[in-house]
């Protein structure tokens, strides 16, 4: 059925298209451009992604290296869970942190029934959307970003990127040398409906907390917003 | 696709007396168009950035059976098998077909109105299979066996309320009494999340397709599309040939639209690109990725006058700015699409026959075409649709006839402003001691509502044409 569908469907398009060559096209589309985005909502670009994540409903704190990350990641775990555990994908990239230094238990694999909270690590940030870029992976396991009751993100502050556009732009590049994942997410805050009676609600399905610790040289006015809004949060 | 739009009269009707249900929607939607209008606001560019989307939907368009080739060639070289489905009955055989390939039986739904265009649920249910929509507005409203009221929010004429005594009446609540809003959440969360880890077959819709990638683009804030994408062994993405886009930032940047539009958000809290089975060495994610391709008349708008109305990105605002949607509810509209958007596509995917009193549900105001980020102009193309009812003669005679009255007198104006005048100093006379009419001859569904005020003694004509005059003697 598909294929006899498949040709009826293309013959009434190609009917009501313009039969334009495919060089036509292409060059088409590049005089089109591209699209405008958003001004930012501060002129640095840790403070602007800070704000937009804040903006999402997430938390933010800001480490310097990775030693400091851990540490981080112990403070929040602590007062919420009053344990060190989380689990986070086969990353090496993880694997590699100082997770005793701290006491952080972490278990690598995908997340299971009763655990509560993981961790991933962000390929990119988006200043633009305040939203954490990650793909499934052997190192990234879906479950791990949709099924936790709290995630933490860790984003490198070298990966941020102003705009959409721009993540599209290291996506590809990055993707060029991998192939394509099945699934590429821009995650922008905990889960949230107001489906009923309009009401906003975290913890539709995934999770209903939504922690981004930002990592590297972060200027200390970045650090400030980031440390009020969670005074404010606790 | 199933439809009772002939009914929407006496819905409307109906509807108008609910007045609880009128004023929780008033809220919600006066609360949407608010957030929306200050999202908007901040962003200096969204003309600018409507423009370059029309155009860019507009090339793709144009262009579609190239771009649609591009992207069933790119989603195969990612793994992925495409599909294409003439109408409804292609598609629904088609998801069965894969269900049952796979000895299905639990599907997790996300929120896809494209199949719920083709009634999807029942005739997989009819098949045997169970079948859970995840979204928790289409939860709720599956569980109730009503349909949806709302493109963004399908259970938006619900109260908190029904929807407590809805699960008191369908789970197992023992002692809970879910008090709060939040408590309802929770509990539908957990009902759905066993369902999640149990189906075999997840299914969900796509706000976009990328031809130059070949993956579909799933905007949600649940992240229930997500838990259906990515737990059970196969996922099947059901979405119309019009959704292509060339570049994945074209499909991003439309997002820049549709979440201002819809929520006032930067972005839904999840934007997600899917294509292709589970990879090497992956812990989780489907072993088969199916996309379902579906027609059902959209080559031929295409080709037709109402090309613009596949430009549509699902947004819902004209639905919350229409003051028609406002009043009566989706519901009324007796279509799974309903507010200006639907009266527009209802009858271009059925038969104009069938629901030709949809496109009459409008009062010209505009605010639909003001609003909506996909450029339509959708006031433009309900007036087209109505005329070529008028051309088929498919409304009530006294209408038709009640509509040539009127046209004769609009173009004999002063045959039409003595009888104005006529009238209009009958009801100063009569109404003049009571102040207003609660009711009137021909206008009970007015005075239904309200009374209808006192005109003054003359008609405007009469005192422009009494003002001139006395300019020109002065
Ligand atoms: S017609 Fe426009 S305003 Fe209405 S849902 Fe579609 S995109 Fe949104």
């Amino acid at each position: 059925m598909s294929g006899s569908a498949r040709s009826e469907i293309f013959a009434h398009l190609r009917e009501a298209g313009r039969g334009e060559s495919e060089e036509n096209i292409q060059r088409e589309r590049l005089s089109l451009g591209s699209a405008s985005a958003p001004a930012p909502p501060a002129t640095e670009i840790c403070q602007a992604f800070i704000l937009n994540v804040l903006k999402n409903q997430g938390s933010v704190a800001c480490v310097n290296n990775r030693a400091e990350a851990v540490q981080a990641i112990a403070h929040y775990l602590y007062p919420h869970f009053h344990n060190y555990r989380l689990v986070t994908g086969n990353d090496p990239r993880l694997a590699a942190m100082p997770w005793r230094d701290a006491g952080v238990l972490p278990r690598f694999g995908s997340l299971e029934a009763g655990e509560p909270v993981a961790l991933s690590f962000a390929r990119l940030g988006v200043v633009e959307t305040g939203a954490a870029v990650t793909w499934t992976s052997k190192a990234n396991p879906a479950a791990n970003n949709f099924l936790p009751e709290h995630h933490i993100v860790l984003v490198d502050k070298n990966d941020l990127v102003p705009t959409m556009e721009k993540a599209w732009e290291r996506i590809h590049h990055a993707l060029e040398k991998t192939g394509r994942p099945r699934g590429i997410n821009f995650i922008a805050g905990p889960s949230s409906t107001a489906d009923i009676e309009g009401e906003l609600i975290y913890g539709a399905h995934g999770p209903h907390r939504w922690h981004v610790v930002l990592l590297g040289d972060v200027p200390v006015d970045a650090q400030n917003i980031a440390r009020a809004a969670q005074r404010n949060q606790c | 696709m199933e439809q009772h739009s002939e009914a929407f009269l006496d819905n409307a009707s109906k509807a108008l007396k609910n007045g609880e249900q009128a004023q929780r929607r008033d809220r919600i939607t006066s609360l949407a168009s608010q957030i929306r209008a200050a999202a908007v606001e901040r962003f200096e560019e969204f003309d600018g950035l409507k423009h370059h989307i029309k155009k860019i939907r507009q090339h793709s368009l144009d262009n579609l059976d190239y771009y649609l080739s591009q992207f069933e060639k790119e989603a195969v070289h990612n793994g992925s098998q495409v599909h294409f489905a003439r109408n409804s009955e292609d598609l629904n055989s088609l998801v069965l077909d894969i269900c049952q390939q796979h000895d299905a039986r639990r599907v997790a739904k996300g929120k896809s109105i494209v199949t719920e265009e083709t009634g999807l649920n029942s005739f997989l249910q009819s098949a045997g299979l169970s079948v859970m929509e995840t979204d928790l507005g289409e939860y709720i409203i599956q569980q109730a066996g009503e349909t949806s009221s709302h493109i963004v929010s399908p259970a938006l004429h619900k109260s908190a309320n029904e929807i407590r005594e809805l699960f008191q009446q369908k789970h197992d609540l023992g002692a809970r009494e879910l008090r709060e809003t939040s408590d309802l959440v929770v509990e539908a969360r957990d009902v759905l999340r066993e369902h999640f880890l149990q189906a075999e077959v997840g299914i969900i819709g796509a706000n976009a397709l990328i031809a130059e990638n070949g993956y579909s683009m799933l905007v949600t804030n649940e992240g229930n599309g997500d838990l259906c994408a990515n737990l059970p062994r196969v996922l099947i993405i059901c979405t119309t040939i019009d959704r292509v886009l060339p570049l994945a930032e074209d499909a991003t940047a439309m997002s820049r639209l549709l979440a201002r539009s819809a929520t006032g958000q930067l972005q839904s809290c999840y934007t997600s690109f899917y294509s292709g089975p589970r990879r090497e060495g992956e812990i989780d994610g489907p072993l088969e990725t199916h996309f379902v391709l579906l027609d059902n008349k959209r080559s031929n708008i295409l080709s037709s006058d109402y090309r613009e109305i596949l430009e549509c990105m699902r947004c819902g605002a004209c639905l919350n700015h229409c003051p028609i949607y406002n009043s009566v509810g989706g519901q009324a509209y007796g279509s799974v699409h309903s507010g200006p958007i639907g009266s527009v596509l209802t009858p271009l995917l059925t038969s104009l026959e069938h629901s030709h009193l949809l496109p009459n549900a409008c009062t010209s105001c505009g605010r639909c075409a003001a609003v909506c980020p996909a450029e339509i102009p959708l006031p433009d193309l309900l007036r087209d649709l109505r005329h070529e009812e008028g051309i088929k003669k498919l409304s009530a005679p006294r209408w038709r006839y009640g509509l040539k009255l009127h046209s004769w007198l609009a173009r004999h104006p002063s045959i039409y402003q003595t009888l104005a005048a006529i009238s209009i100093r009958i009801l100063y006379q009569l109404g003049r001691k009571r102040g207003g009419f609660s009711k009137l001859p021909f206008a009970s569904g007015w005075t239904s509502q309200r009374d209808f005020p006192v005109p003054q003694e003359r008609t405007f004509t009469q005192l422009y044409k009494a003002k001139m005059k006395q300019s020109n003697e002065r």
